[in-house]
C-alpha cells in the first residue's frame, strides 16, 4: 500500500493504483482525453501531464503508477504551462467546427481551453490541414476525421469491449487518423456508445445530429425497458421531447448502453402513437371506449380474462389484478411468466427482451392466478369471450386467442404494436412519462421518472384501468401509483 | 427636505370669466395650425407611420430589423448554431437545423423564424453570431402591423431586401467558400 503525497495532501492507496486515481480519491481532478476508467491505458493524449518530484520530465498521471513516498504536484506553474501546450498542439489543426459540431457544449476541447488554456492561438486558420470531413461510419455514426485528436478512446472500446476491433489508427506521425478496417461498418449493437468515448466532435450520433444543441437538454435519470438488464440511463429532453438517451454508469449493471436501447424514447413521439383510444380501428376519445369496454365486459360477465405483462411496471400489473379479482371478479387472471435471463453476448443485451419478468412474480406472489399453460389452455378452451390484455403480453397467447375467436381489449401506446384483430385499444402514458418500478434480472428493483408529459388526455395505465373499473361499477381506488402496490410485499 | 411650493391663484378677470374670448383664443391656435398646414403640408411633424418611415440618423450602432446575410450563392450564410436563440432574451428566435445533402458546411437552418412581437431590439443575437450571418441594419423599425402573423419574420422574408454585398467572411465560410469554387 504505497502511501504518497498529492499537492500537499498525503492518500494511501493499492499497490497498482495510477497517480491520476489517486488524485481522483483526494479529489483533485487531472485533466485527461484518452484515459477511460473501464478501458486500458494509453497515454497519448499527455493532457494528464503532472509533476513528480525528482522525476526529469513531467509525467503522465494515467499510466503512471503510484509509489511509496512521492510527492506530485498537479497545479504548479510548469504543468499548467504544459497543458496550455498540449491544448495548443491539439487544437493546433482543429477545424473552426464549433458551429455546426454536434459536441459544442460537452465538449472536452472547449471545456479544458475555458479551464487551463485561454491562449489565443498562434496559427493562421489558412494554415490548418484539412483531412476528410463527415462520412457515415455505421448505422448510428458520423466520422470526422479533421476535428479528432488521435485519443483512440474509440479504438480501445472496439477492441476491448464489444472486440469486433472495427476501426485502426491508420499511418504514423502527423498522417495518422482513425479509420474504419477495409469492408467493416460500425454496426456492433454498442457503436454508439463511441460517440459517447469521443471527447470531441469526431464521432457523433447520426440519430441525435442537428437535433438540438447540447446545453438546452435537460437530464432526467430513468432506466432503459429494452430488455431484463434493467440499464440505469439518462433521458435528455427539451421542451416535452426526448432526444436522447445515454447511459449513466453504475456499479451494478452498466457502463455502456447498447443501440438498441437507446432508441427506445422513439415510440414516445412516434407518428403512430396513440393519442385516443380506438374501438373496432376507429379514434374515439379515452371516456367513451372505457365505458364502451365496461359494457363488452358486462355482457361477457363470467366469460372475461386478464392477462398481465412482463412489459409492464409492477404497478400497472397491480392494477390489471385488482381489476380482475375486484371488478371483473373473475379467476380467469394470469401473471406467471418465466424466461431465460441472463446477458447474452456478454456485454448488456439479456436474453429476456422483456423488461420486469422478474417483477410479475411478485405480483403473481400476492394475487396468485393460473400459470400461463393453464391460462392458454382456457383460452383455446373457447369458454372466454373477452381477453383484457397488453400489446406484447398479447404475443404470447395470440395463437390460442386468434383460434378461440376471443374480444380483445389491449392497452397500446403505439398503433402499431396492437393487433388489428383487437376490438378496443386502450392508450396510456409510457414510462417515459410516468413513474413505474421494473426488477431487472438481478432482482434489483429500480424506478423509471416522468421525463416529458404525456400527450394530452393520456393518463398511466393503472388510472385508466381505475377508471375502468369505475365504469364497471366496482371502485379500485387507485389514484396514485404507489395506491397499486398496497398490500404488496415490496 | 421637501420643497414646497406655495400657489397663488390669481383670481380670474371679467373676461377670462365670461370664456367666450378665451374659447376663441385657442380656437385661434388651433385654426392657425389647420390653414398652415392646408396650405404647406411639407411642414407637418406627423409621420404616417408604418406607412411612412422615419429618416434614421444611420449610424453603426442602430438597431434595427434583422436579416440574414447571404453567401455568394444566396444561401444563408447562418449555420443554424443556435448561438443566437440561446443569447435571445425574449425568447423570440426558433430555429430547426438540417443537414445539406452536398455543401461543405453541413448544416443550414430548415427553419428560421423571429417573432418580431417578442424582440426587444437588444441586438443580442447579432453580438452572438459566429458567422456574422445575422444583422440589425435594415433601416426598419418593426412594430406596426393590422395582424400578427406580419410580425413573424421567416427565414425568406430575413433573407429578402438585404442591404449590401453577399458576405464571404466567417469561419465555416472557409468551407462554403472552397465548396464554390469547385463549382466554377
Amino acid at each position: 500500500m504505497p502511501n504518497l503525497t498529492i499537492d500537499g495532501r498525503s492518500v494511501e492507496v493499492p499497490a497498482g493504483t495510477t497517480l491520476l486515481e489517486a488524485a481522483q480519491r483526494l479529489g483533485i481532478y487531472i485533466p485527461r482525453y484518452c484515459y477511460h476508467p473501464k478501458l486500458s491505458v494509453s497515454g497519448s493524449c499527455r493532457m494528464c501531464l503532472v509533476e513528480v518530484e525528482k522525476a526529469p520530465k513531467l509525467v503522465t498521471a494515467c499510466s503512471t503508477e503510484a509509489a511509496e513516498g512521492m510527492r506530485v504536484l498537479t497545479a504548479s506553474e510548469k504543468v499548467r504551462q504544459a497543458r496550455r501546450d498540449v491544448l495548443e498542439y491539439l487544437l493546433i489543426n482543429h477545424p473552426l467546427d464549433c458551429p455546426i459540431c454536434d459536441q459544442a457544449g460537452e465538449c472536452g476541447l472547449q471545456d479544458y481551453y475555458m479551464d487551463y488554456s485561454l491562449r489565443k492561438s498562434r496559427f493562421e486558420a489558412e494554415d490548418k490541414i484539412l483531412r476528410q470531413k463527415r462520412r457515415a461510419a455505421g448505422p448510428y455514426l458520423m466520422l470526422d476525421n479533421e476535428r479528432c485528436i488521435l485519443c483512440t478512446r474509440c479504438v480501445r472500446f472496439c477492441g476491448e469491449v464489444t472486440k469486433t476491433a472495427e476501426l485502426e489508427v491508420m499511418e504514423r506521425g502527423d498522417r495518422s487518423f482513425i479509420d474504419l478496417k477495409e469492408g467493416r461498418a460500425l454496426d456492433n449493437g454498442y457503436s454508439l456508445n463511441i460517440a459517447d468515448l469521443c471527447p470531441v466532435g469526431a464521432f457523433t450520433s447520426r440519430d441525435f445530429r442537428f437535433k438540438a444543441r447540447a446545453w438546452f437538454l435537460k437530464r432526467t435519470p430513468t432506466i432503459c425497458l429494452g430488455c431484463a438488464t434493467g440499464c440505469e440511463i439518462e433521458a435528455h429532453h427539451y421542451e416535452g421531447t426526448i432526444y436522447r438517451l445515454v447511459p449513466h454508469p453504475n456499479a451494478e449493471t452498466n457502463t455502456w448502453l447498447c443501440d438498441h436501447g437507446r432508441m427506445t424514447y422513439k415510440a414516445v413521439r412516434a407518428g403512430d402513437r396513440l393519442g385516443k383510444a380506438l374501438i373496432r380501428k376507429g379514434l374515439i376519445d379515452l371516456e367513451p371506449a372505457l365505458r364502451e369496454t365496461a359494457t363488452r365486459l358486462e355482457e361477457a360477465k363470467g366469460a372475461a380474462a386478464v392477462l398481465g405483462s412482463p412489459w409492464l411496471s409492477v404497478e400497472d400489473n397491480a392494477a390489471l389484478a385488482r381489476l380482475a379479482k375486484d371488478s371483473v371478479k373473475t379467476a380467469n387472471y394470469c401473471f406467471d411468466f418465466s424466461a431465460e435471463q441472463g446477458i447474452k453476448d456478454g456485454i448488456l443485451v439479456n436474453k429476456d427482451p422483456a423488461p420486469n419478468t422478474a417483477g410479475t412474480r411478485t405480483v403473481k406472489a400476492l394475487y396468485g392466478g393460473l400459470s400461463l399453460e393453464e391460462f392458454t389452455g382456457l383460452l383455446a378452451g373457447g369458454k372466454i369471450k373477452i381477453l383484457i390484455t397488453e400489446a406484447k403480453a398479447y404475443g404470447l397467447v395470440k395463437a390460442a386467442a386468434e383460434a378461440a375467436g376471443i374480444r380483445l381489449i389491449i392497452f397500446a401506446r403505439n398503433r402499431g404494436e396492437a393487433p388489428a384483430a383487437a376490438y378496443a385499444v386502450l392508450p396510456y402514458a409510457s414510462y417515459f412519462e410516468t413513474e413505474g418500478t421494473f426488477v431487472n434480472y438481478q432482482g434489483l428493483r429500480r424506478m423509471t421518472a416522468a421525463a416529458v408529459e404525456p400527450p394530452q388526455g393520456i393518463k398511466p395505465l393503472w388510472a385508466v384501468v381505475n377508471k375502468l373499473a369505475s365504469y364497471s361499477g366496482a371502485e379500485l381506488h387507485l389514484d396514485s401509483a404507489p395506491r397499486a402496490l398496497k398490500d404488496m410485499d415490496f | 427636505m421637501i420643497s414646497v411650493k406655495k400657489v397663488n391663484n390669481r383670481p380670474l378677470n371679467l373676461l377670462e370669466r365670461i370664456y367666450v374670448w378665451e374659447i376663441a383664443r385657442g380656437l385661434l391656435v388651433t385654426m392657425r395650425h389647420f390653414f398652415v398646414n392646408l396650405v404647406n403640408p411639407k411642414g407637418l411633424p406627423t409621420i404616417q407611420y408604418p406607412e411612412q418611415p422615419i429618416p434614421l440618423p444611420g449610424n453603426a450602432r442602430l438597431r434595427t430589423r434583422h436579416r440574414l446575410k447571404m453567401r455568394a450563392d444566396g444561401a444563408p450564410k447562418c449555420v443554424a448554431c443556435f448561438l443566437c436563440q440561446t443569447a435571445c432574451p425574449a425568447l423570440c428566435i426558433h430555429i430547426e437545423a438540417a443537414e445539406h445533402p452536398e455543401n461543405l458546411v453541413e448544416k443550414y437552418p430548415a427553419v428560421f423564424n423571429i417573432d418580431l412581437a417578442r424582440c426587444v431590439m437588444c441586438g443580442m443575437c447579432v453580438e452572438a453570431c459566429p458567422e456574422d450571418a445575422i444583422a440589425m441594419d435594415t433601416g426598419e423599425i418593426p412594430g406596426g402591423a393590422v395582424v400578427r402573423e406580419e410580425l413573424l419574420m421567416t427565414k425568406e422574408n430575413l433573407l429578402r431586401n438585404l442591404p449590401g454585398e453577399p458576405s464571404l467572411v466567417g469561419a465555416a465560410n472557409r468551407l462554403a467558400n472552397e465548396y464554390l469554387r469547385g463549382k466554377e
